[in-house]
């Protein structure tokens, strides 16, 4: 009963990201076709560019809420997969301990880094 | 964690590459899987270098790193994620679709021959994929251009 709904949120995640990914990646790297339809985006690796971004609580609620989904989505997605190739309660009670430290990790290091820059 | 025991017909890392004369969803179900790893890989090293250079390191780091990715061979690359990242976002909506039971279309008497869920979705499997194929060369003509 727990997995089907870890497995539902899987699903429901998957939809968000597809999303947000999009915007995310049309942002990065779709210069010249946003460009063809009228918008504008310059250089939106560069510093100055990341920094006015960093600063704005709009970009900085829209990532931080990217990286719980994502998060959420890459691990799970790679539990199913282990569990899949060993399967054992053992593997399960390994791979549950992983998941909260390494996603943890990971989310507390992409919050510090925005909040870092976001009070800078 | 239950197993069934013995697991009958699991072909295993194998079956990633070669289960048999499946149809074209088996192998879809590859490539999710293929594609899925690789991204899980790239997020990582993304968020790592990410933070650490960003957060931690500061303006002359990061743009010694964006320098370093310009390289043709990390572009080739972006490409790549992004072509991933279609393909598994698209195949995993089409998932979604086939796994809730959306467009099932009305119940039909049994006369043969009978049409499978899977045979069903055919079209919109085809479909799906046609749009991953146009979305990546429409993606790639940006990337082809150069830029960020």
């Amino acid at each position: 009963m727990r997995d089907t709904y870890l497995w539902l949120l899987q699903l429901v995640t998957g939809a968000i990201i597809a999303v947000f990914l999009a915007v995310h990646m049309v942002m990065m790297h779709l210069d010249n076709i946003v460009g063809f339809f009228g918008g504008h985006i310059s250089e939106p690796s560069s510093w100055s560019s990341m920094i006015d971004r960093a600063k704005e609580g709009w970009w900085l609620t829209f990532y931080i809420i990217f990286l719980a989904l994502v998060l959420y989505h890459a691990i799970y997605g790679l539990r199913g997969i282990v569990l899949e190739v060993i399967p054992s309660g053992r593997t399960e009670r390994v791979m549950t301990g992983m998941i909260w430290a390494v996603g943890l990790g990971a989310f507390a290091l992409g919050v510090y880094a925005s909040a870092h820059l976001f009070t800078r | 964690m239950r197993v069934g025991s013995p697991r009958e017909n699991y072909l295993g890392l194998r079956g990633w590459v070669w289960a048999g004369r499946y149809d074209i969803e088996r192998y879809l179900y590859s490539l999710h899987r293929i594609t899925g790893l690789g991204l899980v890989l790239y997020l990582f090293m993304h968020l790592t270098v990410m933070a650490i250079v960003r957060g931690i390191l500061g303006e002359g780091s990061y743009d010694d790193v964006i320098d370093f990715f310009e390289h043709p061979v990390f572009k080739v690359g972006e490409y790549a994620v992004f072509a991933a990242f279609v393909y598994h976002g698209l195949n995993g909506l089409r998932l979604i679709f086939q796994e809730l039971g959306f467009l099932l279309g009305k119940p039909k008497p049994p006369i043969y021959p009978f049409r499978d869920s899977l045979r069903r979705r055919r079209p919109l499997t085809l479909g799906m994929m046609g749009f991953v194929v146009v979305l990546a060369a429409f993606v790639l003509t940006d990337f082809a251009k150069g830029g960020p």
